[in-house]
């Protein structure tokens, strides 16, 4: 049990990089800062070294969100593999949905369902869970976003050039912003490393932990740390080849100042938050980055249903990935029975995923998450708002010709 | 007291973030400015985006420093 448990938590470690290279090498790839192959191998070496700068997250999730050992509440590695299953075919359902949703919150979601429904409510340490997830989760996308905003606002400030004597733009000149984007996505990729791989080590040292392997409270394992590492590299690289087929269908449209003000804003957050233990979606933290940075530039608007809709599957992700994790584990609760019943979904949904990506059906709703909170700005350019406009009347005119 | 580390967070996030946009902005803007046609003195706005960019590296490597449980110990 304790070696399936490890081996789904380091497969869902690997999905997690194969998920997220896009958040970190989407925009140096689309406004072509590096090439593809090199970007993605560029990001996959950095999360394997992020993975092995920090232990702080893996603490909190392995010793901070469920009580184990001295409370006397035993959690078992059937609640963490229940808690697992709930995570993983969450994720598949809102992968399919095109439904935006966070795996490291599908993964806080299914433990937590699945520990109150094994063992009940005063497993949970609350506080913890409120003040080291709860609350990291509402806040970080927000600071980055705000951050992201004054960035943006203060690049394009330093930057713009105007004639001193006639008053009239010059060229700006900010091709230099290109060049930062590698360095700043790179950045990225590092600050992913540190906080998701170790949200997988933080699992895999409670499963030592409830299978009395380990002691309570103590920090995740060398070999724990070095497989969490690899199984995110590994991902990272295997996810890029089909983040860079979609490439070529277009991503939103943010300049090179914009993207790397959005980058620096995302990395330091996640940085931050990890060196403090917050347990915080990489994915929810770049796209808070992404609209800040686009309400930064001048003339857009953003648009509020968008954020709104965004903002919705964000706080629907934790309750949701808690009932199925739940159910899981109710089903585990019953027996072989449960677990081989439990196991087989999950397998299928693995195999489904697998086989569904394979047929290089690749849309941008499970390709580029962070694109998503790119829609939710509008840049109001005249021209195109013009043309819009026209277009829409246009088709007024002829829905009135069809109606007569 | 939690509200105190995410305090900690948002403004360490913000003083970081600042610092690297303004120093590497400052290293674009004179780059661009080197590069103008009628410039006295390219060599000196040249040199002194370089070194805009180099505190900049700077600036992420100290914060990488901090964090890495490596070094502080």
């Amino acid at each position: 049990m304790v070696a399936l448990v490890i081996a789904l938590a380091l497969f869902f470690d690997f999905t997690n990089g194969f998920h997220d290279t896009a958040n970190a090498m989407a925009t140096p790839i689309a406004t072509g800062a590096i090439k593809p192959k090199t970007a993605v191998t560029l990001a996959a070496i950095l999360n394997l070294v992020g993975a092995f700068l920090s232990t702080e997250v893996a603490k909190t999730v392995s010793g901070g969100i469920i009580r184990e050992g001295s409370d006397g509440v035993q959690i078992t590695p059937d609640i963490i593999f229940a808690g697992l299953m709930g995570a993983i075919l969450w994720n598949m359902i809102t992968w399919l949905k095109g439904l935006p949703s966070s795996s490291s919150h599908a993964l806080f979601g299914g433990l937590i369902g699945a520990a109150i429904a094994g063992i009940g409510f005063n497993s949970i340490n609350l506080e913890s869970l409120l003040q080291k997830v709860i609350l990291p989760a509402i806040f970080a996308p927000l600071i980055a976003g705000l951050v992201a905003y004054i960035c943006t606002r203060l690049a394009y400030a330093l930057t713009s050039r105007h004639d001193p004597e006639t008053g009239s733009k010059l060229t700006q000149k900010r091709g230099g912003f290109r060049t930062g984007q590698i360095f700043t996505s790179s950045l990225v990729a590092l600050a992913h490393g540190t906080n998701d791989a170790q949200k997988t080590m933080g699992i895999i040292t409670l499963v030592l932990i409830a299978a009395g392997t380990q002691d309570p409270g103590s920090g995740p394992e060398f070999w724990v740390i070095a497989a969490c590492a690899f199984a995110i590299a590994i991902g990272t690289y295997a996810g890029g080849w089909r983040i860079i087929r979609t490439m070529g269908s277009g991503l939103t449209e943010v300049k090179p100042a914009q993207g790397f003000a959005a980058e620096t804003s995302t990395a330091t957050a996640i940085l931050a938050s990890s060196h403090l233990g917050f347990a915080l979606s990489t994915t929810q933290v770049a796209s808070g980055s992404v609209i800040g940075s686009g309400m930064g530039r001048k003339g857009t608007s953003v648009r509020w249903s968008m954020v709104g809709k965004i903002a919705l599957g964000w706080l629907f992700t934790l309750p949701a990935a808690g009932i199925v994790g739940a159910l899981t584990a109710l089903l585990v609760k019953t027996g072989v029975v449960g677990v081989v019943i439990a196991a087989v979904a999950g397998t299928a949904a693995v195999l489904f995923m697998f086989f569904y990506s394979r047929k290089s059906h690749v849309g941008h709703h499970n390709a580029v998450e962070v694109e998503e909170a790119g829609q939710a700005v509008r840049f109001s350019k005249k021209k195109g708002l013009s043309r819009v406009r026209a277009k829409a009347r246009a088709t007024a005119d002829e829905q009135k010709d069809t109606q007569r | 007291m939690k509200w105190l580390e995410l305090l900690t967070v948002g403004g360490a996030t913000l003083v970081a973030a600042v610092t690297v946009v303004v120093l590497y902005s400052l290293g674009v803007r004179l780059t661009a400015i080197a590069g103008d046609a009628e410039q006295a003195s390219p060599g000196v706005k040249r040199s002194l985006a370089y070194i805009c960019f180099g505190l900049c590296g700077v600036a992420v490597l100290f914060g990488l420093y901090l964090i890495i449980p490596y070094f502080s110990k």
